[in-house]
C-alpha cells in the first residue's frame, strides 16, 4: 500500500503561509486577553506556543507530527483555550462536532498509545543483526533515533513514516520561520 | 550501498518497507536540505542526509525561538492594532 498517496502533500505554499498568519495571530489575541501585564519571557512564549500551535494545525489532522504536537500541547492546562481558539477556527465543516479539540486530543493519545504498543512488539522481532553491513545500518539507525528526536511523535513511526512526516515537517517549519521573520521586519519597520 | 536495506530484515514486521521507496524518500528529503542541494554530487549517502536533516530541523528550531525573542521585544503589547498593521503589511509583499 503506497503511503505517501494518503497524506495530502500538494499543498500551494501561500495559501499555507496565510493560513498559518491567520491562525497564529488568533492564538496571540486569545493570550493577550488572558494575562495583561506579561513578562518579555511570558510574551515569547505565548509567541512561540501559538506559532507551534498554528503551525500544527494548518495540517488539519493529516500529519502523526501535527497531531502529536497538539496532543502534547493539550496537556499544559493553562493554555487550553488557546489550543482551543486556533482549532476552533477550523471547525467549519459540518461534519465536526463542538468538542473538536479535546475530542481530537483524547484520539490522538489513543493513536498514540496503540502505536507505542506496536511499535514495541516490532522492536522485539528485530532482534536480529549478524550481517557484516549491520555497522553501517547501525549507524544509520543512530541517526534515526535523533532524527525521531527532533520530530514530535517521531519515536511510534517507522522509516517511511518519519522520513515522509520530516518531509512535511522541515516545509510547515519553514512557513513558520519565514512567516515570523516578515511580521519581525514588518513590525520594526513600523515602530520606525 | 550503505543506504540499502535489505527487505528480509523488516519481513516479520506488518509492511514490507522496499529500497526504492527509501531510496525515493531519501533523495526528496535530500532536495529539501540546502546543504545538499547546493552541493549536489551524484551519490549522497543516506547517513548525510539524516544527518543534515538533524542539523537542519536543530537550526530551525533555533530560528523559531530567536525569532520569538525578537518578537516578543517588538511586540509591546500582543493586541489587535499593531498586529494587524504588521499582518496587512506582511502579506502585501
Amino acid at each position: 500500500m503506497p503511503l505517501s498517496s494518503l497524506k495530502p502533500k500538494m499543498r500551494p505554499h501561500s495559501s499555507l503561509k496565510q493560513e498559518f498568519l491567520k491562525k497564529w495571530i488568533m492564538g496571540l489575541q486569545r493570550c493577550s486577553f488572558s494575562k495583561k501585564n506579561m513578562s518579555i519571557l511570558e510574551r515569547k512564549k505565548a509567541i512561540k506556543f501559538s506559532a507551534d500551535i498554528a503551525m500544527a494545525s494548518a495540517r488539519n489532522g493529516t500529519t502523526c507530527w501535527s497531531r502529536s504536537l497538539i496532543s502534547n500541547a493539550s496537556k499544559e492546562g493553562s493554555d487550553i483555550h488557546v489550543v482551543e481558539q486556533i482549532l476552533g477556527s477550523e471547525s467549519d465543516r459540518p461534519a465536526v462536532e463542538n468538542k473538536v479539540p479535546t475530542r481530537r486530543a483524547s484520539v490522538c493519545k489513543k493513536i498514540v498509545k496503540r502505536s507505542c504498543r506496536i511499535r514495541r512488539r516490532r522492536r522485539r522481532r528485530k532482534c536480529v543483526a549478524s550481517a557484516p553491513s549491520s555497522i553501517a545500518k547501525h549507524l544509520v539507525r543512530k541517526r534515526r533515533e535523533v532524527l525521531k528526536s527532533l520530530i514530535p511523535g517521531g519515536e511510534f513511526m517507522n522509516e517511511i513514516c518519519l522520513i515522509e512526516e520530516t518531509l512535511d515537517y522541515i516545509t510547515s517549519l519553514r512557513v513558520q520561520v519565514d512567516v515570523m521573520r516578515s511580521l519581525a521586519s514588518a513590525s520594526v519597520r513600523a515602530s520606525e | 550501498m550503505s543506504n540499502r536495506r535489505s527487505s528480509r530484515q523488516s519481513g516479520g514486521g506488518v509492511s514490507r518497507i522496499s529500497d526504492d521507496q527509501i531510496i525515493e524518500l531519501v533523495s526528496k528529503l535530500g532536495q529539501l536540505l540546502p546543504e545538499i542541494r547546493n552541493s549536489r554530487s551524484d551519490k549522497v549517502s543516506a547517513s548525510k542526509v539524516l544527518q543534515e536533516t538533524c542539523n537542519y530541523v536543530r537550526s530551525l528550531h533555533k530560528e523559531v525561538d530567536d525569532l520569538s525573542d525578537r518578537l516578543s521585544q517588538v511586540l509591546a503589547t500582543i493586541d489587535a492594532d499593531s498586529a494587524e498593521a504588521a499582518i496587512i503589511r506582511s502579506l502585501l509583499k
